[in-house]
């Protein structure tokens, strides 16, 4: 009879003694066991594969943010000055595709490179950004997509060819963000006084706004943060553009910048309520 | 002038980048793939929903034939699976599994869950993944196969069925049946617990197994504190008996 008064609260540390039981009778020759050691084993290799390809991206978005902040400097009126930034620029970003880029595609080869996407999205944005930022500076033009996705064709040692993944969406995500450099440039440019300069940019990002509206079609979540963006960084580039042509002539052209950046700030509180 | 030709390059340029119609001409074909896509799931879901309608006779108070019968109906059902898996084999390109999957990862997992519970009824024991694959047709395809990730999770929800199965068979006079369930999800658990799992939901999902394990161990006891069960009754009883 004392084992019924053992119900209802006290059986809870009892409750597992048949599992316990079973776990402990389980040898390693169960079926079950077998067949889960192999999963498990699946299982680690898939993780460590993306953890791999993870820290990789993380090292191509550093490298890639440094090279933007360089191609950042290269505005200056000294031309040796500018050539000898884009020449360092250039060789970075070839070393990231040679290196970095090149060992994820190492690591996706024999496998579907989108099961991996999202462990060097990241990176590959953040490079697609640097790559075109420094084509713009060199040519005032950005290659296509086919360019660059030619870049990232490998041979192996017994000259086997083998690729990067590079969806197209990728590269107008890179695109995007590579519009936020534009626009601090434009600023920058603006303080330096180089007003032509500025009503390019603006333009160039006009027409990318353009391009990504006219993707806008499926309701992508990524895709449509970054257009927002995008279009706040356009709003801000327009009005500095506004400013120049309503106050060039009053203002001196190095006070122009504290201009904008005090209707900047009014700007930016706007976008609060909008 | 310069400046001019430089913009209307960039124009030009841009307008092949961004409007040209290499990204439109991919996005649409993308979305065309995916409405395909849709349209076989469909087909694979109507099949899904009428095996879980026939395997739920498990909480009906069936006998051997009627659960003979239900899975033979199953089996059955499942030859429409298998086609609808045959077209989606067609229409998804080379590697590009991973791209859609979010399309069948769900009806997939459902699918092997109902699998699994088809082949422990009839045998009693763990289908495995080269089986489940074959019960639902994605095994040897060139551009399908069967994710491990959904392949363990379609486990872990026969684990939950398995469970609320422990209960009822009690209220319908079972006592055997819960004793089965509990040897099989114990090793169930000890199986998973060699896994090393990442923060996901395959991991969550783990969690929650032992909130059926803890049940159908509640259910065993009761049986074995009653002597309700031949297998379970003196000798778990005594077992018991010293750690009160």
């Amino acid at each position: 009879m004392s084992k019924q008064k053992g119900r209802g609260k006290r059986s809870k540390p009892v409750v597992g003694d048949r599992a316990k039981e079973v776990v402990e009778s389980i040898d390693d020759n169960n079926p079950v066991i077998i067949m889960f050691r192999e999963y498990a084993a699946q299982l680690d290799d898939k993780h460590d594969k993306y953890e791999r390809i993870v820290k990789h991206s993380r090292d191509i978005t550093i490298e890639s943010k440094r090279i933007i902040f360089l191609l950042h400097n290269s505005n200056t009126d000294i031309d040796s000055k500018k050539q000898s930034i884009l020449e360092e620029a250039d060789k970075r970003l070839k070393a990231v595709v040679d290196t970095n880029l090149r060992a994820v595609a190492e690591e996706l080869r024999e496998e579907d490179g989108y099961q991996f996407l999202r462990a060097y999205t990241n990176g590959l944005q953040e490079f697609i950004e640097a790559l075109t930022f420094y084509q713009f500076i060199k040519n005032d033009n950005i290659d296509d997509w086919n360019k660059i996705n030619h870049m990232f064709k490998y041979e192996d040692e017994t000259g086997q060819e083998f690729k990067l993944l590079f969806p197209q969406y990728e590269f107008i995500l890179g695109i995007a963000d590579f519009t936020g450099e534009l626009m601090r440039r434009c600023i920058n440019t603006l303080g330096v006084g180089n007003i032509e300069d500025c009503f390019k940019l603006c333009n160039f990002v006009r027409h990318i706004n353009t391009g990504v509206l006219g993707l806008m079609s499926h309701g992508n979540k990524e895709l449509s943060r970054k257009a927002y963006v995008l279009r706040q960084s356009l709003e801000k580039m327009e009005l500095v553009c506004y400013n120049i042509q309503i106050r060039g002539t009053e203002i001196p052209k190095h006070m122009l910048i504290s201009v904008i950046e005090s209707s900047d700030v009014k700007d930016d509180i706007d976008e609060g309520f909008y | 002038m310069s400046a001019v030709t430089a913009q209307d390059r960039m124009t030009l340029n841009m307008t092949f980048v961004c409007q040209g119609k290499k990204p439109h001409d991919y996005i649409n074909a993308e979305q065309d793939i995916r409405e395909e896509i849709r349209k076989i799931m469909k087909d694979i879901e109507k099949p899904l929903r009428e095996i879980t309608t026939v395997l739920q006779v498990i909480h009906h108070e069936p006998n051997v034939e009627q659960l003979n019968a239900a899975c033979l109906n199953a089996r059955h059902i499942f030859e429409e699976v298998r086609q609808g898996y045959a077209a989606l084999d067609n229409i998804i390109p080379t590697n590009q599994y991973y791209r859609y999957n979010d399309h069948w990862r769900f009806a997939t997992q459902r699918l092997c869950f109902l699998a699994a519970l088809v082949v422990f009824i009839e045998t009693g024991i763990l289908i495995s993944k080269e089986t489940a694959a074959e019960i639902l047709g994605i095994n040897n395809k060139t551009n399908i196969h069967l994710d491990l990730e959904d392949y363990l999770m379609g486990i872990l929800n026969m684990a939950s069925e398995l469970a609320r199965f422990a209960v009822n068979s009690v209220t319908f006079g079972d006592y055997e049946r819960p004793l089965q369930i509990s040897k099989f999800v114990a090793q169930l658990n000890a199986g998973f617990r060699l896994l090393n799992l990442k923060n996901d939901s395959l991991r969550k999902r783990f969690d929650a197994l032992k909130y059926d394990v803890k049940k159908i161990e509640e259910v065993v006891y009761d049986l074995s504190i009653r002597g309700l069960s031949q297998h379970a009754g003196g000798g778990e009883g005594s077992a018991k008996g010293p750690q009160e």
